[in-house]
């Protein structure tokens, strides 16, 4: 019996996380620590997709609110000594609360405007993060030996695994919907979507409110599962073209797509340091050429590759067409 | 009985360009009006005044009694205001029919998290503009006189008061004016009234009940189309003489 479209998709979710779930086990343990860095990396290119792809508003300031979700759980885990199942709620709030007070209003400007406005927060954070009370920021040294909620790579790998999947399935949902198909016609026209009677302010403020969210649950699980939070970490230019370049290399307004492109990029960065002299930031160099001559060729990412490979492996037998409205 | 429509007083410079100035005008419900004046006269101008995609410097809006002069575009469209673009404007990557379902979308949240599924109405909406064959095709796929079905299709989606149709005749085939004259006849009679910009007279004389003419921004006359183009200040705003 042949499953309705809908249930096969799902299906395909659920034998996608059931064969994440078996890799620890058949992979070397030094590349599971690698794999929990793709999974957060997963999360953050997902919660960057979901706004900056879909609605078409290029965050430049996306790791702010990671930061400030991080730095929020770090505070107050190592300085005022709350238990991490209080800090972190906390963090998330915080970097959520963050998030709506600076960008929301960013969110009135459109194109270049809005991507300077978050850039710009990004800068200043870096900067007040090391200048302000460094007595509990930890300066520019930032803070070590954070509290982890788990020890050993497996079990952490666990739950990045458990954060990615419930995010890449929630915003998954969310973009075959009506919403989604919201979010998307506000990236082709966002005066046209008024003129269908539908307040995009309202349907902006919901996709800030995923990507930040997620966003912010990334945060707070990646610096306690790094065990220091320092300002280059979190508020760095690097960090957020890694987000960036994970997304596009995957494949934008996909979800699967960051997916894929933090899996690459990650691993891509680590085989990268087998030659002696890429070990240090050289990698950046070829990883930023490959995204590059990638996105040019294929503005869709990996994914948009896999996507046409199937079509047209579909096509030869004959269910194309049943195909492309599946994805 | 309030007006459909009334506009006081509308102003919108551009810089030091005064694009509307001081223009006033009504409509009565069941009247179909028409929008004259040359090129460059203000009538699109107008338009983004009456749908709020630019913000007035100055005048009152009034749409059934009531003032929507600050209402934003969402609200004029779910008030029962809804508009077609001189050049026809779309969701690119979306097909027609997803064109369609966009705008017959609740502004609701809740009602919005299911899966994209499009109603036997949005198919029949899109039949009865004569685009049932192409639902599936994506707006560069369509010709002139299609865009222009789409683009009343949305309109209708909407099921509004009034459709403020911007050259919806233009760039298209004599047959296809003839077509889209009839659907608005149809439309008409089914109760929706219009404003028609549109520089084919021949086309917009027989779907019209009053003209409003405006040249440079400013108000110039109104009234029967056939005494319209038999006015003096008309012919001298058209032909400078």
């Amino acid at each position: 019996m042949k499953l309705p479209a809908w249930n096969r998709r799902i299906m395909g979710w659920l034998i996608f996380v059931g064969i994440m779930c078996v890799i620890p086990q058949v992979i070397p343990p030094g590349f599971v620590r690698i794999c929990v860095f793709a999974n957060y990396l997963a999360v953050f290119a997902m919660s960057w997709d979901i706004l900056s792809g879909y609605t078409g508003y290029a965050s430049f300031g996306h790791n702010f609110i990671i930061g400030i979700a991080a730095y929020g759980s770090a505070i107050l885990s190592d300085r005022f000594g709350f238990p991490l199942y209080a800090s972190m709620p906390i963090g998330i709030g915080v970097g959520l609360g963050a998030g709506m007070l600076f960008f929301l209003p960013g969110l009135r400007l459109r194109g270049n405007y809005f991507c300077l406005v978050t850039i710009a927060l990004l800068i200043i954070a870096h900067h007040l993060v090391v200048a302000v009370r460094p007595d509990i920021t930890g300066g520019t040294k930032g803070i070590i030996g954070l509290e982890a909620f788990v020890t050993g790579a497996i079990p952490h790998y666990y739950i990045s695994l458990a954060i990615m999947a419930v995010a890449a399935i929630v915003l998954w949902r969310i973009t075959k919907s009506d919403l989604g198909s919201i979010f998307h016609a506000i990236r082709m026209d966002e005066d046209i979507v008024s003129t269908a009677g539908l307040n995009t302010f309202k349907y902006k403020l919901i996709a800030f409110i995923l990507s930040a969210l997620v966003g912010s649950i990334g945060g707070v699980f990646y610096i306690h599962f790094l065990g220091a939070i320092t300002p280059d970490t979190v508020f760095s230019i690097d960090f957020l073209l890694t987000i960036i370049i994970a997304t596009l290399i995957g494949g934008q307004q996909s979800i699967i797509g960051p997916i894929i492109g933090a899996y690459f990029l990650t691993f891509l960065l680590e085989y990268l340091r087998i030659f002696d002299a890429l070990a240090g930031p050289q990698r950046f160099l070829i990883y930023s050429a490959i995204a590059l001559v990638l996105y040019m060729r294929k503005s869709s990412g990996i994914f948009g590759i896999i996507q046409n490979v199937i079509q047209l492996y579909k096509r030869k037998r004959g269910g194309g067409e049943e195909y492309a409205k599946i994805t | 009985m309030p007006k459909l429509l009334e506009v006081r007083g509308l102003t919108k410079t551009f810089g030091g360009v005064v694009a509307v100035n001081d223009v006033s005008f009504h409509m009565e419900k069941g009247e179909v009006l028409g929008l004259m004046g040359p090129n460059g006269s203000g009538k699109t101008t107008l338009f983004n005044l009456l749908m709020r995609t630019f913000k007035p410097d100055s005048g009152q809006i009034f749409f059934r009694g009531e003032e929507i002069t600050n209402y934003p575009t969402y609200r004029r469209v779910q008030k029962g205001m809804a508009r077609t673009f001189q050049i026809p404007r779309t969701f690119h990557e979306m097909t027609i029919i997803e064109n369609i379902h966009m705008s017959t979308r609740p502004d609701k949240i809740t009602k919005l998290f299911g899966e994209v599924k499009f109603s036997d109405e949005e198919r029949q909406l899109a039949a009865s503009v004569g685009l049932e064959a192409n639902i599936y095709k994506y707006p560069n796929q369509l010709t002139m006189g299609d865009l222009r079905r789409l683009e009343l299709a949305k309109v209708l989606a909407h099921n509004p008061k009034i459709g403020l149709l911007d050259e919806i005749f233009a760039g298209l085939t004599l047959k296809e004016i003839n077509e889209i004259s009839e659907l608005i006849k149809k439309k008409r009679e089914e109760g929706l009234d219009f404003i028609i910009v549109s520089h084919d007279l021949r086309a917009l004389a027989p779907l019209v009940d009053r003209v409003v003419v405006i040249s440079f921004g400013e108000y110039v006359a109104d009234g029967p189309y056939e005494e319209i183009v038999n006015n003096e200040k008309v012919k001298e705003a058209y032909f400078g003489c």
